[in-house]
């Protein structure tokens, strides 16, 4: 494509330098602190992290989150991805558009929105006691369920376009000539549109997976001090006890999380096919 | 040539000299930050004729700046809580104050003058915290009805990290008859943990929880009742048997600033009956100035006058200071788990 590698390099130089300044350097140095106990190197801070109960508790909470949150995207995601690629293309851009339109509003707007569905004189609640389900309004917010629909929420488009992308690559006679050979529903999706859609299910399942460990608002809302979780834990650490070797240590725990997760997803990718 | 270069490197040396001189740079905290520009900050400038540098921030990063800049301060007067200014102090990062530079001094309430000790700081503000509860739905008499039945799932506690977190662990000792020591106290909170809405970080986010009816009781400090008392909805202010909690925010002087002449000038400014009045009239703080007479309407809003002040129970700095991190580790381990 270039005449020289000299080309190539220069065009990609002011990206390379903006990220290695204003993103990697920083963000580096402040991982590195995360290392440093009394002046050397060490993972005592590691390990100070892992012993404290509300600590573990708080990590496995943003890993089961997480994983649920991804878990339902993906769900829910093929059943809607599945659904838009089988419309006319005229219809296809409107409901892509909708599913597209959230993004577009600010997620401290999208969750108080969920204030309001999930308080106690919310839409949910309202609905749960005028149906007599129960005499008294049931707490929603400040619990696991609300920061679990509230991330939910937030990132199903991200699995719903990836996988939208994904599928409009498959070619169109291949599922029908599944069913004509007598393929179930459930084998076409399992050995036709889930091998063929791996890469829309990586990409679509890191940002999900992501996106949830590392959402601040939601969880800082909906969640409260009650439902801690990895990032509002950090938010704590900087913000009210000026820590920021911990703070140091969380970061680099979802870091971590998050590489993990991709790999995973990729690895379950090329163990189907 | 020499000679108009030396000149020109001279005029620049001298301007900023002057400009330094003429600086004062100040660290508080971040809300009403209008109305202490129009009733402070403005006429103060225009007396000394220098140039006030605000800084805002929550009080950890604050605090964390002066620390920083130990060596040589960036902060040369800050505004703070008892408790991080004896904080401060114990690191030596804080000068004492004489009270001789402040000819307001002697008209402050006697806990205003020296809160901390060794004249280290002097009150500028008080603020009592009570409970805020719906009149209409509940009856609150005592702190111990904040983990009673009538509000199970329906009340907020502060969060032990935050100003109201230790008051209200003091006050719900005395109503659960356990003394000055937190730790039966805390365990109790864990033990009703699921009957507490959630533990709030800011008064503006209970302001909100109460006005959408998720909460109908929670101890708040009297600074925030006027976002209250006009929201439209039932709300009182509670007599609590026990009393009112209370609390003081103080001034002090950054170690080896170089500028204490103009911060003593800007605190005694302060201080004074005229910008008190100001600042209570605004309902930003309750003054710490005896001298200060507002209307029966102003002082309804208010920590106001000397009744009220001397029979709040304000929890010792250095008790906060020295068990804070016991607090903080038995509060995660039994209360948010």
């Amino acid at each position: 494509m270039f005449r020289n590698t000299r080309e190539g390099l220069a065009l990609a130089l002011p990206a390379a330098i903006f990220s290695t300044l204003l993103f990697i350097l920083p963000v580096g140095i402040l991982l590195s602190e995360a290392f440093r106990q009394g002046g050397s190197w060490s993972v005592q801070g590691y390990i100070d992290f892992f012993a404290s109960p509300l600590n573990r508790t708080v990590f496995l909470r943003t890993l089961k989150l997480g994983v649920l949150v991804a878990g339902s995207a993906a769900i829910i995601g093929y059943a809607a991805a599945f659904c838009i690629v089988n419309l006319s293309p005229k219809a296809r851009g409107r409901v892509f558009g909708m599913v597209v339109l959230p993004l577009m509003i600010s997620p401290v707007a999208r969750t108080y929105a969920w204030i309001v569905i999930l308080g106690r004189t919310g839409i949910v609640n309202e609905a749960i006691t005028g149906l007599g389900l129960s005499d008294t309004p049931i707490r929603l917010l400040f619990t696991e369920t609300a920061v679990y629909l509230g991330l939910l929420q937030l990132f199903l488009p991200l699995m719903i376009i990836s996988l939208v992308s994904a599928m409009e690559n498959i070619p169109r006679d291949v599922i029908p000539a599944a069913r004509v050979l007598g393929a179930s529903w459930f084998a076409v999706f399992f050995k036709v549109i889930l091998p063929l859609t791996k890469e829309g299910l990586v990409i679509g399942g890191t940002l999900v997976f992501t996106g949830a460990l590392t959402a601040y608002i939601t969880p800082a809302i909906l969640g409260g001090s009650k439902v801690l979780m990895l990032e509002t834990l950090l938010y704590q650490r900087v913000n009210v006890s000026n820590d920021f070797v911990s703070a140091g240590v969380i970061a680099m725990i979802l870091i971590v999380m998050s590489f993990t997760a991709n790999l995973l997803l990729k690895r379950i990718a090329t163990t189907r096919s | 040539m020499k000679t108009a270069l030396s000149i020109m490197l001279l005029g620049c040396t001298a301007s900023t000299a002057a400009m330094a001189q003429d600086t004062l740079t100040i660290s508080v905290y971040s809300f009403a930050q209008d109305e202490y520009r129009a009733a402070l900050y403005k006429p103060f400038e225009e007396i000394c004729g220098c140039e006030l540098v605000i800084e805002t921030g929550n009080s950890v990063e604050r605090m964390a700046k002066i620390e920083a800049n130990a060596a040589e301060p960036v902060i040369d007067m800050a505004v703070i809580s008892t408790q991080d200014a004896l904080s401060l102090a114990r690191k030596d990062l804080i000068a004492p104050l004489d009270s001789a530079k402040l000819s307001n001094f002697d008209k402050l309430y006697q806990a205003a003058q020296d809160p901390i000790g060794d004249h280290m700081a002097v009150g500028y503000t008080f603020y009592a915290s009570s409970i805020v509860y719906r009149s209409d739905l509940v009856d609150i008499t005592s702190w111990g009805d904040l983990l009673g039945d009538e509000v199970a799932g329906q009340v907020a506690l502060p969060n032990i990290t935050g100003t109201q977190g230790p008051p209200t662990l003091m006050m719900l000792g005395k109503a659960l008859d356990h003394g000055d020591d937190f730790k039966p106290v805390i365990s109790t909170i864990g033990e009703k943990a699921d009957d507490i809405v959630t533990f709030y970080s800011r008064s503006s986010e209970l302001v909100q929880l109460m006005n959408q009816q998720e909460v109908i009781a929670a101890p708040v400090g009297r600074f925030a009742w006027s976002s209250f008392k006009d929201a439209g909805l039932p709300f009182a202010w509670a007599e609590p048997a026990e009393g009112q909690a209370g609390g003081m925010n103080v001034m002090v002087m950054t170690k080896n600033n170089g500028n204490e002449e103009l911060a003593y000038q800007f605190m005694d400014y302060w201080l004074s009956t005229e910008v008190q009045t100001k600042v209570a009239e605004m309902l930003v703080d309750s003054p710490a100035n005896k001298e200060v007479t507002v209307s029966d309407e102003i002082a309804d809003n208010l920590t106001y006058g000397a009744d009220v002040i001397e029979a709040l129970n304000i929890l010792d700095p250095a008790t906060i200071l020295d068990q804070r991190e016991d607090w903080v580790d038995q509060w995660n381990t039994e209360v948010i788990r």
